[in-house]
């Protein structure tokens, strides 16, 4: 008899295993969604961040295309949706974004539009160009090389973030 | 540029480079007329915001001038006229009128800047990505217009 006792479980210990599983599915939901809440933050930034989804990787060639991408910007009472322009292009395994906006004084330049430069970044306003990799030529206005943005490559995905600048 | 406090100290300290003023015309209308004349406004407004962004380095978006739709086309020629001059006497050396209103075309040979009449694009139906689409179209077509005159 007591042999058997050993094997069953008791009233008692029924009631205390069933409680404290119960409890602590009780706890945990309510636990969980405070910790959540608390971490959450730290979870923002593990995810997208301030990196903005462009176009597909298989849609880049070596020649920089041009993407427009637009986020909202809030600047002081006026929140509007902004619309950048990149350049995007691969270079070997690397995939090169940089910011159409011309150093010199912020106009839009584009992509072998002069027909006497069919490789270079050309600025219409003063004919500021640029190399393909962004670098500036002598003699014209530009004093620094176009901004690149950060990029990254997620499941085929390219993300761009803030530009900065070459030098 | 734009006429904000953070654009024109740029340009002040940039003038040689900025040589080029682009002014909307737009017609005010209170009576019949009003949807017309906001529609203009939106559109317009839109329009010259983008050839600025465009071409930020090289213009300066002046504020719109604003006149009573019923006025006397002729009248409203002399007074730009008036502000046309003004600015080039300050070294503008192209000056864009840019408008919806078509009566600008009968007095466009009088007028010492270059008259871009772009025809009323009703944006009011259309969802935001269609919008942004038509737009650009017609940014695209207004870009060499402005090149060329750049060329002269």
């Amino acid at each position: 008899m007591s042999d058997e006792q050993n094997h069953n479980v008791s009233r008692r210990q029924f009631l205390t295993y069933t409680l404290t599983g119960v409890g602590g599915f009780m706890a945990a939901g309510i636990i969980l969604p405070m910790a959540r809440f608390a971490i959450d933050p730290v979870l923002q930034a593990e995810s997208e961040g301030d990196m903005k989804a462009v176009t597909d990787v298989s849609e880049l060639t070596e020649e920089p295309q041009r993407f427009d991408f637009s986020y909202d910007q809030e600047d002081a009472w006026v929140t509007s949706e902004t619309t950048e322009t990149a350049y995007i292009y691969q270079s070997g395994d690397e995939v090169v974004a940089l910011s159409s906006t011309c150093t010199h004084l912020g106009c839009t330049v584009s992509w072998a539009t002069n027909e006497e430069y069919p490789d270079e970044f050309f600025c219409p306003c003063h004919g500021g160009r640029y190399e393909k990799d962004g670098t500036n030529i002598e003699g014209t206005p530009p004093t620094e090389p176009l901004h690149k943005y950060e990029v990254e490559v997620r499941d085929g995905t390219v993300y761009v973030g803030k530009a900065e600048p070459q030098v | 540029m734009k006429w904000s406090t953070d654009d024109i100290p740029l340009f002040v300290k940039e003038r040689e480079y900025v040589d080029t003023a682009v002014l909307p015309l737009l017609p005010i209308d209170f009576g019949d007329g009003i949807r017309q004349s906001g529609a203009m406004t939106e559109f317009i407004t839109v329009m010259s915001a983008e050839i600025e962004k465009q071409f930020r380095g090289r213009m300066l978006l002046v504020p719109s001038f604003t006149y009573l739709a019923q006025r006397d086309i002729k009248e409203c020629r002399r007074e730009v006229e008036e502000w046309i001059q003004e600015m080039k006497k300050e070294k503008m050396k192209h000056i864009i009128l840019i408008t919806a209103d078509s009566s600008w075309k009968k007095v466009e040979s009088e007028l010492d800047g270059l008259l871009v009449w772009m025809p009323l694009v009703p944006l009011e139906n259309m969802d935001t990505a269609y919008k942004k689409q038509v737009i650009s179209e017609q940014i695209k077509q207004l870009l060499p217009l402005v090149m060329d005159k750049w060329k002269e």
